[in-house]
């Protein structure tokens, strides 16, 4: 088919125009928007190929073509979104790219020219039915983009000065703390889709509690003087970044704690500083990526990836644990890559051998594969106890 | 009583026929011709060369869309996907075999042989609202003449030993083949298998087109600037795309290749003392050659450019063509429009075009 350039965009626009509907279906399923966001790119990527590229280069397009240009779409497409961070899941976002370009082979090749009697003669322009898929295609993101602004989370901000305690959030929105915004007595959220941005949280029996919700982000916060956790996750898929957890002088609690979300997804904590407490981070029965952190001067472990978790612990900064600092245990799946560990303690006091200051444990039939980590001042670099294992390698034990 | 008229009923009206077929019922279409079988005249002509594939492609067919093609109906009587596959790689040429009943089967259930009136138009007399065919009345008219008449070289014709590629031959042991389109490239292979020995008398080396002209010419990509062409530039254009051309690959090469090697295949350039002469030399050219086209231009004055007919880029008459009437063209002479109005995209094309005119007349 030799398109003209109008043809080969009215061919797009309409071909795309199922897809989306689907996508705008399958969005409803899950609640989530990254269909209709990944169709909506897929539309801006492939017009802006046709645009730019397909048309300069192919003056005739073979039907084999729609196989290099659809991987070349493709790459493009993925390309955008890990760049983006849509995160849309790699199955059904590979099957819903899949699902528009068989699409639009099946309606290039026989929908169209059955639909429009000279599809082929006039380059793949359809006439009124190409100005109309172009309005339905853009009626259906404009009505999506609404639905998207109109369902965002109401904000409110949180005023400087000291609100007492507990908060407890029970509906979808975004808490923006003002600078200096301090709440005494801890925050609980307990509901989907909540988000705490900027707000220092004083006190409380956890600092902030996350129990049993969805898509929780806490973004820049500080917490201090908690009585247990600093934040404390149970049930919950949450994104954690950012934050300032102070438990000196607190020897039970832990900075971060997430347990019990293996079926919630991955759950992040990136780019917090954890000072004091038992366990600077520590996850169960989760599966988490923790990254990026800095944790100094715990009494148990400064990172554990504890109870048949599955976790990456990458790019962390670790000074001064007692006792063991990067902490695989308990039928867990390991990878701990980038790290630096300096100066862990050993915990004479506990008498417990697998105490001694160890940079990097393995324990309790777990699996932990290491890889570039920068282990130093440490009484014992690495080492396994109890049936588990330790290998040094790129890929992930798992 | 019927409202549209086809005349001729070749291949090019068959075509035009069968879109027609969407929009009215048989006994509201008259087809004027001589002969009831679309395919008589192109069956004599495949068969005079051996063809057994066709040069087009899977939408090379007379259906109204170009889907379903005939690689479709191909891998489903063969219940294979190497057509479709063969198609998707532009490899796929239905043969002759398939293209023939693909003919008959369509003329059986169109109702073609109800709608066909036995009967040579030798006049198109433009009235009010509509045209005069012979006495009977029609407000749109589709002229499908096919080619005028064999067209063999002026300097060859008192030759005895001369004989057109589409008549029926045998094969003397030398052969010179006039030509280098198509049907030359046909005969070359032919009289090696045959074993005779093979001159190749051209004046200019063919082109290596897949199809009969580059394929851009088959979409608005390519026909959109070839429309736009001033007439002086148009009628260049159309000389360069009626250059002989026959399909790129080994199935054509190697054989004369291998016979050049053994001595028996070289190119000269005149006629030589060869015992066959073929004259490969394809069809006359031009409106004059065509008895109802002349007629047609001579009566009403038709704006001409040198052997072609002057017509609106849907191939309709524009000084015969209104809101209330519609005279179009359809095959060879309806290149000015469509370069490649002798195949059957072209006619396709043509076809498309006069229904949409047909939709659109107040008086339909």
């Amino acid at each position: 088919m030799s398109y003209t350039l109008r043809g080969r965009l009215e061919s797009r626009v309409a071909a795309l125009l199922p897809v989306l509907l689907g996508a705008c279906v399958l969005a409803a399923a899950l609640h989530r928007w990254w269909p209709v966001e990944l169709v909506a790119l897929m539309a801006a990527v492939g017009l802006a190929l046709d645009l730019e590229v397909w048309h300069r280069l192919l003056p005739y397009q073979p039907a084999w073509a729609a196989i290099p240009l659809g991987a070349v779409e493709l790459g493009v497409l993925l390309g955008i979104v890990y760049g983006l961070g849509l995160h849309a899941s790699l199955g059904p976002a590979l099957a819903l790219f899949g699902a528009g370009w068989l699409a639009s082979v099946l309606l290039s090749q026989a929908g169209f020219p059955l639909l429009r009697l000279g599809y082929a003669e006039d380059g793949g322009e359809l006439g009124r039915v190409g100005g109309v898929a172009a309005a339905g295609l853009v009626l259906a993101l404009a009505g999506s983009a609404a639905t998207y602004a109109l369902r965002l989370p109401p904000v409110v901000h949180l005023a400087a000065g000291v609100h007492q305690g507990p908060l407890v959030i029970t509906r979808r929105e975004v808490l923006q703390g003002a600078p200096g915004a301090v709440v005494r007595g801890g925050i609980v959220v307990a509901h989907d889709d909540v988000q705490i941005r900027n707000v220092t949280v004083v006190g409380g029996m956890n600092g902030i509690t996350v129990d049993g919700v969805r898509g929780t982000v806490i973004d820049g916060v500080t917490v201090e003087g908690a009585k247990l956790d600093g934040i404390h996750v149970r049930l919950s898929g949450v994104v954690i970044r950012n934050c300032t957890v102070d438990m000196l002088g607190n020897r039970m609690g832990q900075g971060i704690d997430i347990s019990f979300n293996m079926e919630l997804g991955m759950s992040m904590v990136e780019g917090c500083t954890i000072l004091g407490g038992q366990e600077g981070i520590t996850t169960h029965s989760s599966a988490t990526d923790i990254m990026g952190n800095r944790v100094s001067r715990t009494t148990g472990e400064a990172i554990s990836v504890d109870e048949m978790s599955m976790g990456m612990a990458s790019h962390n900064t670790i000074r001064d644990a007692l006792g063991v600092a990067l902490y695989c245990n308990d039928r867990s799946m390991c990878m701990f890559d980038h790290n630096t560990v300096v100066g862990t303690r050993p915990d004479a006091a506990s008498g417990i051998r697998t105490r001694r200051g160890f940079g990097i444990l393995a324990s309790f039939q777990s699996e932990a594969s290491v890889w570039r980590n920068t282990l130093a001042a440490n009484p014992v670099a690495s080492g396994t106890a109890t049936g588990a294992t330790l290998e040094t390698t790129s890929q992930p034990g798992w | 009583m019927a409202r549209v008229a086809v005349v001729g009923s070749g291949l090019a009206g068959f075509t035009a026929y069968q879109t027609l077929r969407r929009a009215f019922e048989p006994g509201e279409i008259a087809v004027f011709g001589t002969d009831a079988d679309p395919a008589a005249v192109w069956r004599v002509r495949a068969g005079a060369i051996r063809q057994r594939e066709m040069r087009s492609e899977s939408d090379g067919h007379c259906l109204p869309t170009s889907f379903p093609g005939l690689a479709f109906s191909s891998a489903r009587r063969r219940r294979s996907l190497r057509p479709l596959l063969d198609s998707a790689l532009d490899r796929f040429h239905p043969t002759v075999d398939e293209f023939l009943a693909h003919v008959e089967r369509l003329r059986d259930r169109s109702g073609w042989d109800e709608s066909f009136v036995s009967r040579r138009v030798g006049r198109v007399w433009g009235v009010d609202g509509g045209f005069e065919l012979d006495g009977d009345h029609f407000a749109h008219v589709l002229l499908a003449p096919g080619h005028p008449g064999l067209n063999v070289p002026e300097e060859l014709r008192r030759d005895p030993r001369v004989v057109h590629a589409y008549e029926p031959h045998g094969y003397a042991p030398t052969v010179t083949v006039v030509g280098a389109g198509l049907a030359a490239a046909t005969e070359w292979l032919n009289a090696l298998a045959a074993g005779s020995e093979v001159v190749s008398v051209r004046r200019r080396e063919p082109e290596r087109w897949p199809l009969n002209v580059p394929r851009r010419y088959f979409s608005r990509r390519g026909l959109d600037g070839y429309q736009r062409l001033a007439p002086r530039e148009r009628i260049e254009r159309l000389r360069a795309l009626s250059a002989p051309s026959y399909p790129p690959g080994t199935r054509w090469d190697e054989p004369l290749e291998q016979a050049a090697r053994d001595g028996r295949f070289r190119v000269e350039q005149s006629v030589n003392g060869s015992e066959q002469v073929i004259c490969a030399t394809g069809f006359l050219r031009g409106f004059r050659h065509d008895p109802l086209l002349a007629r047609l231009v001579a009566e009403h004055g038709l704006e001409t450019a040198e052997d072609w007919l002057v017509l609106d880029a849907d191939s309709a008459v524009p000084e015969l063509s209104d809101g209330t009437r519609t005279l179009a063209v359809a095959g060879v002479p309806g290149q000015w429009a469509f370069p490649a109005a002798d195949t059957l995209a072209g006619a396709r094309y043509v076809a498309h075009r006069f229904l949409r005119r047909i939709q659109a007349c107040r008086t339909r």
